[in-house]
């Protein structure tokens, strides 16, 4: 059991890491700019350099700010899967949403191009791959909310989503096998996740949705702890099992797909983090665990950034395999120094 | 719903109504696990259901508990039908702990005693003083109070059985029923456990119905015991059930009978040799319990045929079997026993 100020402490070293990393991803790109110029940037918007401003208020300060809701929206939606299935290796990913995602970006990129009515789709993230990746999460959640209406045990559930997700990759894969190289780059390039492609415009779009997952996650502290006995029990004292779903489904949904349609899917955080957080705060309530996991997110995915761009000039390496490498270990060493993990969650 | 100082110990607060238990099927016709359930609970009662592995016991009490719903007949709480209240008030009047093991990783004491709060915190679950005094009164009354700040899966079976109990007594209700509350404890803790549990009716006078298949320990606590037979249901005290011979019809088919005389089981043993005992007090009983498991047909004082001497000078007993004219002494039951093994051969 921590003490008082002990959690206070964390959080102080939380916040000023989650700061300090935001204003260290802003900094660093391809073009050296000196950090005089960003502070003043950051803080008064204005600047001598033309170039320099637009290279930090349309390029770094939307990527950065991608980097920090991505991390708090899959963090904070693999949290409640966690706590929903009882199971920690369950991730915001586990209803199919990616794969949901993956499918209607797979359709839009190979299916309906290579009929010429798309002859050029232009840099990732635009917004018909958006809207695409949403129909697809949507119509994943779609079922996943029918489903969890009329099917009673948790597990059921965790089991049909990981078979609609199973269905839909093979749908993909087919997809792939047909269509021809440069659009299956094209979509190879999606599935490996970019937080660089997203405008201020869609940010408008993005942080609003993420918000608004983020708030009814807030909202649902109480259930989520109810959920942590499990449903049996939490229907006993007066839990509405179904409304309780029914919202963290969508709050989950909300989050993942959100950022999945933007970014691409984005693996390990969701998983990863609420772990790093149970050890941190050593707690499995969901008072401090919840705002905990946001910002660790937060923290881990800016970092993920930073690390991305270490090759420095114009080469990236791909996100989702930068979470990975920072996530594998991660839960490696939790396993190792924990042992407990099959009781976590 | 009446109000509790109106209650006359003799009302039947907990009543069910010609109830048919079971499980709905849509294609084949239901499972029926039991039907035309009469049975009756009154204020401050200790009720023990008592059956057999599979007749219903669990569902019968997850039926009266509002987490299932009867095929047939009703449930009665103060006259009024359960599905007539709605689920927060219902969870303020009836409380249930099921098999279910929870094991949570750093799910500390306290947090779950409070989720017992549940029902009667705001839809953020903020603890008020008085919900905080409540989990911790209720820790004190099942004597766990010195482990509010442990972790969940750090403690004994027992003891986290006792908190589950604080968890039910944190939610405040009349009703409290729980689900073989005994079925992973050792024996002292089974004593103990359902020792509390007749302590809480009557101080705390709540109506307590917990299942077992310790027939012992239920005759010896319990104020009335449901008992389900194969196409019956018995209510009375165990008392009462024991002089009217109801418990050996459990055993119809079986090797066991219910001694009246003596309170408990005994196999019914066919007897092959005769034996003649002697001897006094403890010695006496404990050398016929063993003679007799060893199949012979014990007869006090009879030393016309092979008998047994006990003789407990100075502290110091010994066995003197007379058998055919000789004489062999033994220190020790076991040694006796051993003997007379080969001797039947």
């Amino acid at each position: 059991m921590l003490l008082k100020k002990q959690i206070i402490f964390i959080w102080i070293i939380l916040i000023i890491t989650l700061v300090g990393l935001f204003i260290t991803d802003i900094l660093l790109g391809s073009v050296t700019i000196p950090v005089k110029e960003v502070i003043k940037i950051l803080f008064t918007g204005q600047t001598d350099h033309s170039e320099y401003f637009t290279i930090v208020y349309h390029f770094r300060i939307p990527k950065a700010l991608t980097a920090l809701f991505a991390g708090f929206a899959l963090s904070v939606s693999g949290l409640q899967m966690q706590t929903i299935f009882k199971n920690p290796l369950a991730g915001p990913y586990v209803l199919g949403i990616s794969a949901g995602a993956s499918l209607g970006v797979a359709i839009l990129v190979m299916g309906i191009s290579s009929f010429a009515i798309v002859s050029q789709f232009g840099v990732l993230g635009n917004w018909t791959i958006v809207t695409a990746a949403w129909l697809g999460s949507g119509l994943i959640l779609f079922l996943i909310m029918a489903i969890s209406a009329r099917v009673k045990d948790i597990m059921t559930i965790l089991i049909l989503g990981i078979m609609f997700g199973s269905a839909t990759t093979a749908v993909v894969n087919i997809l792939q096998y047909f269509s021809n190289e440069s659009m299956l780059k094209a979509f190879v390039i999606w599935t490996m996740g970019s937080l660089g492609g997203v405008s201020l415009a869609q940010l408008k779009v993005l942080i609003p949705g993420v918000i608004i997952g983020l708030i009814i996650t807030f909202l649902l502290i109480k259930i989520l702890n109810a959920m942590l006995v499990g449903e049996n029990y939490a229907k006993s004292m007066g839990m509405n099992v179904r409304l309780s779903r029914f919202l963290v489904f969508f709050s989950t949904s909300l989050l993942a797909g959100s950022i999945t349609a933007f970014c691409g899917p984005i693996g390990f955080i969701g998983i990863a983090v609420p772990h790093i957080a149970r050890i941190l705060f050593r707690t499995a309530n969901h008072k401090s665990l919840l705002p905990g996991t946001m910002i660790i997110g937060g923290i881990v995915l800016l970092f993920s950034d930073i690390v991305s761009q270490l090759p420095g000039q114009e080469n990236t390496l791909p996100i989702n395999s930068i979470t990975a490498l920072i996530g594998i270990p991660v839960i490696i060493w939790i396993i190792i120094k924990n042992q407990k993990l099959a009781a976590v969650s | 719903m009446k109000k509790p100082d109106k209650i006359l110990k003799t009302d039947k607060i907990l009543k069910t109504d010609n109830l048919k238990i079971g499980y709905s099927s849509k294609k084949n016709s239901d499972n029926v696990l039991f039907e035309n359930i009469n049975l009756s609970g009154c204020d401050g009662e200790l009720i023990a259901l008592v059956g057999k592995n599979g007749i219903g016991k669990s569902t019968l009490l997850r039926n009266i508990a509002g987490l299932q719903n009867p095929l047939k007949g009703e449930i009665k709480y103060y006259d009024k039908i359960l599905n007539d209240y709605n689920r927060p008030d219902f969870a303020r009047m009836v409380s249930f702990v099921s098999t279910e093991i929870i094991n949570v990783n750093n799910l500390k004491v306290f947090d779950l005693v409070s989720l017992g709060r549940f029902p009667h915190t705001n839809w953020f679950g903020k603890l008020k003083p008085d919900d905080i005094n409540q989990s911790l009164k209720a820790l004190q009354m099942v004597g766990m109070d010195d482990f509010s700040r442990k972790n969940i899966n750090e403690i004994s079976d027992g003891e986290r059985q006792r908190v589950m109990i604080a968890r039910t007594l944190a939610q405040d209700t009349k009703f409290i029923i729980l689900d073989e509350p005994t079925a992973f404890l050792d024996l002292p803790n089974k004593y103990e456990t359902i020792h509390l549990l007749n302590r809480l009716s009557k101080q705390e006078n709540k109506t307590i119905l917990f299942s077992t298949h310790d027939l012992n320990i239920a005759i010896q606590e319990a104020d009335k015991i449901w008992l389900m037979m194969d196409n019956e249901i018995f209510e009375g005290a165990p008392e009462d059930l024991i002089l009217n011979e109801t418990f050996n019809k459990i055993f119809e088919n079986t090797n066991l009978h219910f001694d009246k005389i003596k309170g408990d089981f005994r196999l019914k043993r066919k007897h092959t040799e005769k034996i003649g005992l002697s001897g006094d007090g403890a010695y006496y009983n404990w050398t016929k319990k063993a003679l007799e498991r060893l199949n012979f047909s014990v007869e006090k004082g009879n030393e016309s045929i092979s008998h047994i001497k006990v003789r407990s000078e100075d502290g110091q007993p010994e066995w003197i079997l007379t058998s055919n004219k000789k004489a062999h002494t033994f220190k020790s039951i076991y040694d006796l026993s051993l003997y007379l093994k080969v001797q039947i051969k």
